[in-house]
């Protein structure tokens, strides 16, 4: 059962939403490639809607972005088949 | 008591306003982003969008010039070309990355709740205000920085405007068809209504087209924001006769194609020609952005922030209000009314921009990253 970790950015400057995504999603590289961890980015920027998913699958993450009470939520984790393969 | 002219004018730029704040908020197409990213993430996507804004503005500038709707190029408030503009581009271009977003981009997102947008407004009047006490010294450096040359490059080299635009034009339409082929014209997207940049650019360049039609000039909103900065300084000084130069000067003194409404105006705290043009503007583009937003359920004002994005927003917004001066001009003025008519001052603003927004990137990355 992995954990997972929230992250409210909304109303911030851009582009820290990108920024932050980027940065968190390196910071938890190897939880993320375990399973043992999913990150959830609360944004109301809707450009990041497009940049982080971009930026993120091509680092081999999965994204799925959904919208609720107004904002987005971006769900980051790694493909379950990839899951133990190293950072 | 207003004409019936100036009323169309009043309210057509109001609508222009709303539909590039609605446009621009669902594309969250901001000019800042597209220098700052090539830098930050090594992203060029919303820098091709602005080839493509550039090139229906060329097109559709050309076009109105050749069917005699427009009056005189350059633009009003345009002139020839100074090593200020340059300056002023870099100037700005640091400043439009601090503060999230440029003129135009700071304003569609405060109409959208961004208290940082907000924020980076009141840095920009700040700025242009601050101007007022410079001018006296910058002034005269303008002049003697200012170029010999014709104001645009056809006219430098001596050369048929309408052959070179033709030229240019097909260069661009070639590097947007070869983007587009590759399909890096697109963005994959998953925002509620979301408005694709390339189509974003096509509305923004015929807008701009739409105003230089209604009262002869592109968008700009940066003489009003130091109009406003200017009403400001009257509050706070106690006789008229102590308020800086500056805010007495005539920027522009025209008459328009359409209807042949005198147009006079400059950074004066009254209510002039500028404020004709500009003020329905500023409104629009906030209340568009503020309608598509609201329309989406996503209209939200969240104060709650890290001081510093408050900070980085206020400096950044000083910054382009101060170089919209000394340049003079915004990135829109130049970008996609000075470029698309080859304008040498906004060629060198623009090519300001880069370096500007690559210290500011840098800046960005230390403070926010």
């Amino acid at each position: 059962m992995s954990q997972e970790l929230q992250f409210d950015l909304r109303g911030q400057i851009c582009p820290s939403t990108l920024l932050t995504a980027l940065r968190e999603v390196n910071r938890h590289r190897k939880d993320l490639r375990q399973g043992s961890v999913r990150l959830t980015i609360h944004t109301d920027n809707r450009d990041s809607t497009a940049t982080i998913p971009e930026a993120v699958r091509n680092m081999g993450y999965r994204v799925l972005v959904e919208k609720k009470d107004g904002h987005y939520l971006l769900h980051i984790d790694f493909p379950v088949e990839d899951q133990g393969a190293g950072a | 008591m207003a004409g019936s002219w100036e009323i169309i004018i009043f309210c057509g730029t109001l609508v222009l306003g709303l539909m590039a704040g609605w446009v621009m908020h669902r594309s969250d197409f901001c000019l800042a982003s597209a220098f700052r990213d090539l830098f930050l993430f090594r992203s060029a996507f919303m820098l091709r969008q602005i080839v493509l804004a550039v090139l229906v503005g060329m097109v559709l500038f050309e076009a109105l010039r050749l069917c005699g709707l427009i009056a005189e190029l350059p633009f009003p408030m345009m002139g020839p070309a100074s090593w200020t503009h340059l300056l002023g581009g870099i100037l700005f271009g640091c400043g439009m990355v601090l503060a999230g977003g440029c003129v135009f981009g700071t304003l569609y997102k405060a109409g959208s709740g961004s208290a940082t947008g907000l924020t980076a407004i009141g840095g920009i009047v700040l700025g242009c205000l601050v101007y007022g006490w410079i001018h006296p010294w910058w002034q005269p450096l303008r002049e003697r920085l200012t170029w010999s040359l014709s104001w645009d490059i056809p006219g430098a080299l001596g050369a048929s405007a309408l052959l070179f635009k033709a030229i240019t034009a097909v260069f661009l339409l070639v590097m947007v068809l070869y983007w587009s082929q590759r399909g890096t014209m697109h963005r994959e997207a998953h925002a509620q209504g979301y408005l694709q940049p390339r189509h974003a650019a096509l509305a923004l360049g015929a807008i701009g087209a739409l105003s230089v039609l209604l009262v002869g000039m592109p968008l700009g909103l940066t003489t009003a924001y130091t109009k406003v900065g200017a009403w400001l300084v009257t509050l706070a000084v106690p006789h008229p006769a102590q308020m800086p130069d500056y805010f007495s000067a005539v920027a522009m003194d025209y008459r328009t194609l359409l209807g042949g409404v005198p147009l006079t105006g400059g950074p004066t705290p009254h209510w002039d020609g500028i404020s004709l043009v500009q003020y329905p503007l500023i409104l629009g583009v906030f209340f568009g952005s503020a309608l598509s937003a609201q329309r989406l359920g996503e209209w939200h004002f969240r104060w709650r922030l890290p001081a510093n994005q408050y900070f980085l927003a206020l400096t950044g917004g000083v910054m382009m209000g101060l170089a919209s001066r000394l340049a003079p001009g915004c990135n829109v003025w130049h970008v996609l009314g000075g470029l698309p008519i080859l304008a040498i001052g906004s060629i060198l603003f623009t090519t300001g921009l880069f370096p500007g927004a690559w210290f500011g990137a840098r800046l960005l990355n230390r403070l926010l990253g």
